[in-house]
């Protein structure tokens, strides 16, 4: 597969009994941004660690241009990384720092001096070279970070959180930045991150974890219209999930009995899981016929472009509904209100229970 | 009437709990003063009475003295064997240190970095001499060179060798504990990204683990060089008639008389660690370490 640059196949890390990365398998186009998302304690930095050759790999392969590189220490790998730290020498100047990798390479000086120039200039520092790290902002000192790990011209670029210790308000501005910056080089990155807001705005595609394991990898499209299980369709975006009996094609059974008027006609039947998200469903009236349940209206908060609602099914469960708002006549549902809740089919998310998406073979109209 | 007596009501509780919390903050920061300067004051007499003491004209120490003089600084030469006892000691120290730093660093390197079989032994090993007395430690390689003596017929004792070997012993725990709680403190990921950027194992530990933990191993060649050149009970061992060092010929001084001189010379000794420690407040900022 000549599409694929870096390959991750069977990536597996034990430590003793317990996996902390469990067979991961991806393919990473050469100039392309992928973004490993998740909870923390997902594997997601283990695998990052596990590419740059901090931790070695129980099992698989890490083919670079197709060359095996699990078993290359280190500073053989000729992968730039950012840590979450900077990780910068403290007992060296900005243009050490950045001269470090080149340094260990044994370049010419004169190539040194000029790469040198050229990152510093790229990451807008030239005229910090002669500071120490303790000199300069966190912003600055992660643009060294950056420099530093650019100046090696990395075959990869490894970004762990990177932004997760700048300010809120800095955030979005660097995020923007590296992602420029990974642009206009044709840089390969692989960039972990917890922040879905930051990994939805800096990838090319995702790779979701948890517990060690991919869930799902693909653009943001993908992961939001199409999540691949009841995982996913929580933890991008948000999505309320209701577990049911599943049958006679559209009707979803709550444990206590009431019934929920799917708006797919499903072949499956059995236990199932339906993921809805807040701003796909609406309120109606509760005796209308577009009505699928009908819920109760526990609060009504103005959060400015949509009203949120906490609504309860008959058995407890709580869900949430973003109302648009349109300048007019907000909040139109008051706590304590009954109400009926319906969406459109192709709104409807509905898992298997074993986490499979199912697909509704035709459907209802509310 | 009742209207000014509303605003004034919530005033009054307000007021009563701010006086009772100043006078508690006086009382409690008067209390902090003088246990301060009790305590500066027990720390200084000593030094401040040897250094009085060394200002006395008469040979016999007597209280109030007949007069000052700065003679007997003049004299120190006047000491017996002073010059070469100094040198020993400022020898056997500068040893130990270099030894102890050569033990210590890469040991509490392999402490910190690594988990291996024995670990826990190893560090209890290398600190365990913190425990024992000195006297006893003295006494047994003693023991144990005179065997080594008697076996071999070398002349060991009050050599260079076993001194620095010995004081090896009283040093290297003091390393080891500051060079471990350095390294405890510095970040792993900065060696990592040494590695990563493509330096080699020997490389990070050149050019980046060493010299960030410059300032532990400052800290810990101050400890173990002080450590080693006042040390007296152990060293009283292991000295011959020909080779002794400041403490003791201070001590056997001390046996037979007291006067202003033996005051003067331990002032100087004073001095010499003192010195030593503002040369290496010019490099390393002490009150950031210690």
């Amino acid at each position: 597969m000549s599409a694929s640059y870096l390959r991750i196949e069977g990536l597996t890390k034990r430590f003793g009994a317990s996996a902390a990365v469990q067979d991961v398998n991806l393919d990473v186009r050469q100039g392309e941004m992928v973004v490993l998302l998740g909870p923390s304690g997902c594997g997601k930095t283990t695998t990052l660690r596990l590419i740059a050759g901090f931790v070695e790999a129980t099992a698989g392969r890490i083919l670079l241009e197709g060359q095996d590189y699990a078993d290359l220490p280190p500073y053989r790998r000729e992968m730039g990384m950012v840590f979450q730290s900077y990780a910068l020498f403290p007992h060296m100047t900005v243009a050490q720092n950045v001269t470090f990798g080149l340094r260990m390479r044994r370049l010419p000086k004169p190539e040194i001096e000029q790469r040198l120039a050229a990152t510093l200039e790229m990451v807008e520092l030239s005229s910090m070279a002669e500071r120490y790290p303790r000199q300069l902002s966190g912003g600055q000192q992660q643009r060294v970070a950056l420099a530093r790990a650019l100046a090696i011209r990395p075959k990869v670029l490894l970004l762990d959180e990177p932004l997760s210790n700048l300010d809120a308000n800095l955030r979005q501005q660097v995020a923007r930045e590296i992602r420029q910056l990974q642009r206009a080089a044709g840089l390969t990155a692989l960039m972990v991150t917890h922040d879905q807001d930051e990994a939805m705005m800096m990838a090319d595609r995702l790779v979701v974890m948890d517990k060690g394991a991919v869930q799902q990898v693909g653009t943001q499209e993908e992961l939001y219209e199409r999540p691949a299980n009841p995982f996913v369709a929580r933890f991008i975006g948000h999505s309320n999930l209701v577990a049911g009996e599943l049958s006679g094609g559209t009707r979803l059974s709550l444990p206590d009995g009431t019934v929920i008027g799917l708006a797919g006609h499903y072949a499956a039947t059995g236990p199932v899981t339906l993921a809805i998200r807040p701003e796909r469903a609406r309120l109606c009236a509760p005796g209308d016929a577009a009505a699928r349940v009908t819920v109760v209206v526990e609060d009504a908060t103005y959060v400015g472009a949509h009203v949120e609602y906490l609504l309860a099914l008959p058995d407890g469960t709580r869900l949430i509904l973003h109302d648009p708002t349109d300048g007019g006549g907000t909040r139109r549902h008051a706590p304590g209100d009954r109400a009926g809740l319906t969406w459109d089919p192709a709104s409807e998310r509905l898992f298997d229970a074993a986490g499979v998406p199912l697909t509704a073979r035709a459907a209802i109209p509310a | 009437m009742a209207g000014i007596a509303a605003p004034m009501a919530p005033a009054t509780p307000a007021q009563a709990p701010a006086r009772i919390k100043a006078s508690r903050l006086t009382a409690a920061g008067v209390f902090v003063w003088v246990l301060i300067t009790a305590g500066v004051l027990v720390m200084a007499v000593p030094l401040v009475m040897t250094a009085y003491i060394s200002l006395f004209r008469d040979a016999v120490v007597v209280f109030p003295p007949s007069g000052y003089s700065t003679a007997w600084y003049m004299r120190i030469g006047e000491f017996p064997r002073f010059g070469e006892s100094l040198g020993t000691s400022l020898r056997i120290a500068a040893l130990a240190t270099i030894g102890s730093l050569a033990i210590g660093i890469p040991a509490s390197l392999a402490l910190v970095r690594y988990s291996f079989l024995g670990r826990g032994v190893l560090n209890v090993l290398l600190l365990s001499p913190l425990t024992v007395p000195g006297v006893v430690i003295g006494l047994s390689i003693y023991v144990l060179v005179v065997e080594v003596e008697i076996a071999t017929e070398a002349p060991l004792i009050g050599s260079d060798l076993v001194l620095a070997a010995a004081h090896l012993l009283i040093t290297t725990p003091w390393v080891v504990r500051l060079c471990v709680a350095n390294l405890i403190g510095l970040d792993r990921s900065v060696e990592e990204a040494a590695a990563n950027l493509g330096a080699r194992p020997w490389s990070v530990l050149w050019r980046v683990t060493l010299p960030m933990m410059r300032q532990g191993i400052v800290a810990a060649a101050l400890f173990a060089f002080i450590v080693s050149f006042e040390n007296i009970e152990m060293t009283l061992f292991l000295i011959s008639p020909g080779v002794m060092t400041l403490p003791i010929s201070v001590l056997q001084y001390l046996e037979y008389r007291i006067d202003p001189l033996v005051a003067a010379v331990v002032m100087v000794q004073t001095l010499v660690i003192a010195g030593l420690l503002l040369l290496l407040d010019r490099y390393v900022k002490l009150s950031r370490i210690v």
